[in-house]
């Protein structure tokens, strides 16, 4: 075996051209593997980070209230025994924070815009504080004069507003009826791609008013746990807790609040149900763009990597027939046809081993380069990316995998024509010319 | 007994296309033990085909081919490996050395590939291997920094090493110049002589061909001549011999 792997390795360095040539197209796949993987880890890290703070907690207890059975609205009522409630059935909580859930439009002297409002306890919503970058005012505004707004950099832009200026909330409420109130600008954020297109916050008392809302009302209660991992345990835990004490439950959907407006519409049934759902609920219908990145690098990479597998088994061709004469002899002299097959496939096996341990190396130094260089990215990426900057993860088990992967498919590349090599008969062999 | 090769009536036909080209007639043949013996006759006349069989690295036809008393028609492709790997060496026209392997390391091969001596054992079989042949100075020499004569003594060295019964040669002295292949037929010989190797080899050239006990002549596949009386070495070499004092008819007959 040891000799095996000399003449293999000797073997690569005799044909320096075609192991350079190949070991490049190797190293390249490889590290375009781990870069668009450390991309779309980016993407994911970055769409759980921003959408558990600006949309979900990991568990979320919220739901709807119906005063007739054709409509809807996604108040919590009786809060103060609710949030009591999740308090003791979920202790492992690290945070919980309520929030209230209204929609409408946004007026200012120049335009007008629509979008969900959120209703904030800005000074304790740290998970929102840590995401949210201002540009301008301060998130405490909301919380200090009780009617603030936040709005983001592009619909602050649209309306032409900056902070102190006066904006107009109108929203449609319980019974049909429009309402309107003056809110001022206390923030304005960067923006957060996807997220931020169809969202604003402001203090939780503007929802209350807007709506003429009872005190004891919330609109959703956010748990925050340490290992988000274990969101499904708590969600099972407090459908169950909750039902145990007389809260009446919605059945167990795994979607997102504002999906479940017109299904709840349908519905006939009035008063209270609550819903209990975990971060992944809320943000399935935002993972399309997970899925979307996904489905193109796969493509791409499944692309690359047929090449260089092709490439692969066609330098095997042309190495098998080279030494034919080789095989021949070799096998005259007594070397059984699984070393045969073992000495050629050993020559992959080296080459793209060394190749992909290079790729990997090369791409996840790539990938924290760009990390560090904060590269920012054009508009249209930002929506995808949700962000504004270049943000690529390196994780471990994505560079095993690509160790791992690339090597095993170039092998078996290798494998129908070694074991051409292998089954050649030792007379045919030893009379080919050359 | 004491027949190391026996082949009884045996053919061998190629497939070309759709005809069938006979390479080896019903040819019956034994070989003792420690022979030297020399296969000759015009190219085209079956002695590659006739060393394969009984190098065993294809079968015949039809008849039987008996190697060391096993016929190689009865055994797997796995057996005919292990009984080239322990009872033959090879010698090929063109060396055939392992060129990223140096004349160390190509000799020592087929120990490896035998798998049964420890890694001093090997070292100190391969050293000597290479003075007897004349290479102890050339142990890390690649075949490509060696001349033709050293290359063909790394093959010998190489065959030699697992200490086979019969030794198999090609034309070994077809691609060497005269004063070199003399000397390479000259080691044959005296390990021929010193260890009672078999060698069968392969030959055009008459001043080779004189070396042999016995000199097998083959004609379009069949056996014309075969100096069946070991006895007869020197009858043998001087038919050999008048031949070769005629080369221009000599060759012409080929
Ligand atoms: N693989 C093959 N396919 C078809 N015919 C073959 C094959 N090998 C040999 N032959 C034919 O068998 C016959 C004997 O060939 P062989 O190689 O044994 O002759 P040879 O005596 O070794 O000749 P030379 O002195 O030229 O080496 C020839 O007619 C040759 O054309
Ligand atoms: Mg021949």
């Amino acid at each position: 075996m040891g000799r095996l792997l000399l003449i293999a390795a000797r073997n690569l360095r005799q044909n320096r051209r075609r192991t350079a040539l190949l070991s490049a197209a190797v190293v390249a796949v490889t590290m375009l593997l781990v870069l668009l993987g450390s991309l779309g880890n980016g993407i994911q890290a970055t769409l759980l980070e921003a959408g558990t703070a600006m949309i979900t907690g990991h568990v979320n207890v919220g739901g709807f209230f119906k005063i007739t059975s054709g409509m809807g609205s996604p108040v919590v009522v009786d809060a103060a025994r609710t949030l009591a409630d999740v308090k003791e059935l979920a202790p492992e909580a690290s945070r919980i924070v309520q929030r209230r859930r209204g929609f409408g439009k946004v007026v200012s002297e120049s335009d007008t815009i629509q979008c969900a409002l959120t209703g904030i306890d800005a000074t304790n919503d740290e998970a929102l504080r840590g995401i949210l970058r201002i540009r301008e005012g301060s998130l405490d505004n909301l919380d200090a004069d009780g009617h603030s707004i936040l709005l983001f950099e592009k619909q602050a832009e649209r309306l032409n507003v900056s902070v102190g200026d006066d904006v107009t909330l109108s929203s449609q409420v319980v019974r049909g009826q429009t309402n309107a109130i003056q809110v001022r600008v206390g923030a304005i954020a960067r923006d957060m791609g996807l997220l931020s297109i169809m969202s604003s916050y402001v203090s939780l008392d503007v929802i209350r008013d807007l709506y003429q809302l009872d005190p004891d009302t919330t609109g959703v209660i956010l748990v925050y746990l340490d290992d988000p991992e274990q969101a499904g345990d708590v969600k099972a835990r407090l459908r169950e807790g909750l039902l145990a004490r007389n809260h009446r439950l919605m059945e167990d959907e795994p979607d997102a609040f504002y999906h479940k407006f017109q299904q709840v519409a349908g519905e006939d049934w009035t008063g209270m149900k609550l819903d209990v759902t975990t971060w992944e609920d809320e943000l399935a219908n935002i993972q399309w763009t997970m899925k979307t990145f996904d489905t193109i690098s796969s493509l791409l990479i499944g692309v690359l990597l047929v090449i260089v597998v092709i490439g692969v088994m066609n330098t095997m061709w042309i190495t098998v027939r080279d030494r034919t004469r080789e095989i021949g002899t070799l096998r005259a002299i007594g070397m059984g046809r699984f070393r045969v097959l073992v000495m050629f496939l050993l020559e992959t096996v080296i080459l793209s081993v060394l190749s992909a341990l290079a790729g990997v190396l090369l791409g996840a130094g790539i990938a924290e380069l760009l990390n560090s260089l904060r590269i920012p990215v054009s508009q249209g990426f930002q929506i995808f990316l949700m962000s504004d900057t270049l943000r690529l993860v390196v994780s471990p088990r994505s560079l095993l995998l690509a160790v791992v992967v690339v090597p095993l498919l170039t092998t078996f590349g290798a494998l129908i024509p070694a074991s051409r090599a292998a089954r050649l008969r030792p007379v045919t062999a030893m009379q080919h010319a050359g | 007994m004491g027949d190391v090769v026996v082949l009884e009536n045996v053919s061998k036909e190629y497939p070309l296309g759709k005809l069938v080209v006979p390479a080896l007639k019903d040819v019956s043949l034994s070989i003792g033990a420690g022979e030297f013996v020399s296969i000759a006759g015009p190219s085209g006349s079956g002695k590659t085909t006739l060393l394969n069989l009984v190098g065993c690295v294809d079968t015949p036809t039809s008849g039987v081919v008996r190697v060391d008393g096993l016929d190689i028609g009865r055994l797997s492709e796995r057996e005919l490996t292990r009984l080239r790997l322990e009872k033959l060496g090879f010698i090929f026209q063109s060396f055939n050395l392992i060129a990223v392997l140096d004349t160390f390391q190509n000799v020592e091969f087929p120990l490896l590939l035998q798998g049964k001596l420890s890694h001093r054992e090997r070292r100190d079989v391969v050293v000597e291997l290479l003075e007897r042949v004349g290479l102890g100075k050339h142990a890390r020499h690649r075949p490509n920094e060696l001349s033709g004569g050293q290359r063909q003594r790394v093959a010998i060295a190489r065959a030699l090493v697992t200490r086979p019964r019969i030794v198999l040669a090609d034309e070994p002295t077809a691609n060497l110049d005269t004063g070199t292949g003399a000397s390479i037929v000259d080691l044959m010989k005296s390990i021929n002589e010193t260890q009672g190797t078999t060698f069968i080899f392969s030959t055009h050239d008459a001043r080779v061909m004189k070396h042999a006990d016995r000199v097998v002549r083959l004609e379009d596949g069949r056996v014309v001549s075969n100096g069946d009386d070991p006895s007869a070495h020197a009858a043998g070499t001087g038919a050999e011999l008048a031949h070769r004092e005629e080369p221009a008819p000599y060759l012409a007959g080929e």
